[in-house]
């Protein structure tokens, strides 16, 4: 890793002037969601840093976060970051295929010893080695023989994160997370489906900047972006408080854009920053765009009832059983009453 | 030309952030003055509504001094009508803005020449008469 | 299955099941009892306008009592109002309403609601303060009373922690919100709150039997 340049080193030859810099540093605290106090300290740590390898391995997954990734407003400022990572192997991205390809993952990961960073995108069957492949090498294989010399796991998307839709009911293919299998890395999950693409950089810029990971919540998600629910930083809340609520999607609520809790939003119970980093580069986000949340950041959402259904609706099972229990109710009451009118009949003869 | 914006949508404005970021800006004043202390708020990490940066940005106005740097793409340092007040957009090479800060401060720290870059600039320059 | 899960799913649908099983048993059980011949000569005539009568006038504190139960009745009557509207009134627990019965209607902003909730709660502890304090209340209370007042202010409490999001997630308490819903569903039938479907009933035959005898009602 010695002979790797730094950040600063990198920026200086593409002719990045100190005040490029800064701006640089600023746009990434902002990216950290750190305070513009830590700039100078951001500064610092960039102008130092070295350039990482990552390896990004992609198993039953649909690319749609490499897609989110790619869209990310890459260009000069966070592209920067992206020149600076080095990349060693994605199959999709990368211009190498079959023997090749695995030969480059094997390179990097030989070089880079206990250092380089695994991306994972998808989750992994463990039903049948079969069902997923990659040059011949089953997901589990590949995963555990790529993590072996890892610093550190990032899962991508909520397939990698929590099983994902792969893992819905009834699982056919058996898949499991990325954290169902790695123990003995440390794994940050950057779920959504797609994840925000600010935040996937974010985590690498963390990573690059400081060499180190974020802090993470019960569910290994950085608490800088999964902190907070959806709905505590919604800017629809007032109407949540004051009672407003769209009833349909074509009603005057829904023009008003009132709160969409009726609707089914998930965002009580969601925890990502689209409220705010929102989405294509800060245009919206899908309560903006009124539609409520579907609450994809979250572990088996897929799962959680559907997507249109009020988050306080109860599900109180058939009305087959709710007229049993009348049933038994009935049956229950008449033995009680033989028992009483026997009471009666004896308190009556003693009397 | 698009049939979108026929569709008859009225949001109801929420502005909430507007008042709350002003009188931050106050404060930051008050510390300005006070103890010639710099504020930076980033106002990417607050959840506007349609419009909403619009209004703030309205509300404080463009002052007397407007500056343009082009440094890994294009950013917009403006005064705003509130003297010490400074509204700061970056945008990159595609034009789109990457961060957007309000500066209270006598002069935001990227409009004076940079120490590395003035040595750098020396050098330079030196070179031509070498 | 995490914890939210469980509450909307398993443990609402039981106690569900035992509300209305504990229900019916309780109403049929009574039904069916064999009434008691009365040899007497009735007073007055009696009957279901008698009922009637007695179902409304018990509404009001008689005469006699008035100063002394004027405190207790004034927050048992805030408490019971307060918790129809919480219930009833609170947009959440509407669509809640909604997705069972299919039924919809206007809410109250969340401000007033989390007053009343407030007020419900205050004038509770009012009555279990009176209840511990009044010595001859404390010597007719029983275990029935108390776990009855806990698990009718349990959920009270657990609705009003929910917005406070310093303390705890918001999936969380709800979760621990709803489960503690189920806990009152389940007791409701079987102990004092079984007054929730009986109060009438028992008002009713109160005023039959009084005005059989010619008492005063």
């Amino acid at each position: 890793m010695k002979n790797k340049p730094t950040v600063g080193e990198i920026l200086q030859a593409k002719g990045v002037s100190r005040r490029g810099f800064l701006k640089y540093c600023a746009t990434t605290a902002s990216l950290l969601a750190l305070p513009p106090a830590m700039i100078p300290r951001i500064a610092k740590a960039i102008e130092s840093a070295r350039r990482p390898s990552v390896i990004w391995l992609s198993f039953q997954e649909c690319t749609g976060c490499t897609e989110s990734l790619t869209r990310s407003a890459a260009p000069t400022v966070e592209g920067l970051i992206f020149d600076a990572i080095s990349l060693d192997y994605h199959h999709t991205l990368q211009a190498a295929s079959g023997d090749q390809a695995e030969a480059a993952r094997h390179a990097a990961m030989e070089e880079n010893e206990g250092g380089y960073l695994v991306l994972v995108d998808g989750s992994i069957p463990m039903g049948n080695p079969g069902f997923s492949t990659i040059a011949g090498i089953s997901n589990y294989d590949m995963l555990m023989e790529t993590v072996a010399g890892a610093a550190a796991v990032v899962s991508i998307g909520t397939c990698a994160a929590f099983g994902g839709i792969p893992g819905a009911n009834p699982n056919p293919t058996g898949a499991v997370s990325v954290g169902d299998l790695v123990k003995d890395k440390p794994i940050i999950n950057v779920p959504g489906c797609p994840p925000i693409p600010m935040v996937m950089t974010a985590v690498l810029t963390q990573f690059l900047t400081f060499g180190q990971l974020p802090e993470v919540d019960k569910y290994g998600r950085p608490l800088a972006f999964f902190g907070q629910t959806i709905h505590d930083r919604c800017y629809r809340r007032p109407f949540y408080e004051q009672g407003k609520f769209a009833n349909t999607f074509d009603d005057e609520g829904a023009k008003a854009g009132w709160c969409l809790y009726k609707l089914g939003c998930k965002g009580p119970t969601t925890y990502n920053a689209c409220a705010t980093v929102k989405w294509n580069q800060g245009t919206s986000f899908p309560i903006e765009s009124g539609h409520p949340c579907l609450g994809c950041s979250e572990p088996d959402f897929w799962d959680k009832g559907g997507f249109y259904e009020p988050l306080s609706t109860g599900n109180f099972g058939s009305g087959a059983k709710v007229a049993g229990a009348a049933a038994a109710g009935v049956a229950l009451g008449a033995v009680a009453a033989v028992a009483g009118r026997r009471r009666q009949a004896k308190y009556t003869k003693e009397a | 030309m698009t049939s979108i914006d026929n569709i008859g949508v009225q949001v109801q404005a929420v502005h909430g952030n507007v008042r709350p970021i002003l009188n931050e800006v106050l404060h930051a004043l008050d510390k300005l003055i006070d103890n010639n202390e710099t504020t930076i708020i980033d106002l990417a990490g607050l959840p506007f509504g349609p419009g909403e940066l619009d209004v703030l940005e309205e509300t404080l106005g463009k002052g007397e001094l407007s500056a343009q740097l082009d440094a890994l793409g294009s950013s917009r340092i403006q005064e705003t009508t509130y003297p010490g007040v400074w509204w700061i957009e970056h945008r990159n090479a595609h034009d789109e803005v990457v961060g957007r800060y309000l500066e209270i401060t006598r002069i935001p720290e990227i409009l004076s020449s940079q120490d590395a870059d003035i040595c750098a600039g020396r050098v330079s320059l030196g070179e031509q008469f070498e | 299955m995490d914890l939210l899960e469980f509450a909307r799913g398993p443990a609402l649908q039981w106690a569900a099941y035992i509300l209305v099983a504990g229900t019916i048993w309780r109403i049929v059980g009574i039904v069916l009892l064999e009434k008691k011949p009365d040899y007497s000569e009735p007073r007055k005539s009696g009957g279901y306008p008698a009922a009637i009568k007695v179902i409304w006038t018990r509404a009001f504190t008689a005469e006699p009592f008035a100063k002394a139960t004027l405190y207790p009745k004034m927050m048992a009557y805030v408490m019971h109002i307060g918790l129809f509207a919480v219930i009833f009134l609170f947009t959440p627990h509407i669509v809640f309403f909604e997705g069972w019965t299919g039924f919809d209607w206007p809410g109250l902003p969340n401000s007033v609601i989390f007053f009343i909730g407030v007020a419900t709660l205050v004038s509770g502890v009012a009555l279990l303060v009176r209840r511990l304090t009044n010595p001859v209340l404390k010597l007719i209370s029983n275990f029935d009373d108390y776990f009855s007042w806990f698990v009718t202010l349990l959920p009270v409490v657990t609705g009003l922690l929910i917005p406070v999001r310093a303390l705890f997630r918001y999936e969380d308490l709800l979760a621990i919100h709803i489960l503690s819903v189920a806990l009152l569903l389940i007791w409701l039938p079987f102990g004092k709150l079984g007054h929730t479907f009986l109060v009438f009933v028992t008002r009713g035959t109160t005023g039959m039997v009084f005005e059989r005898r010619g008492a005063k009602t």
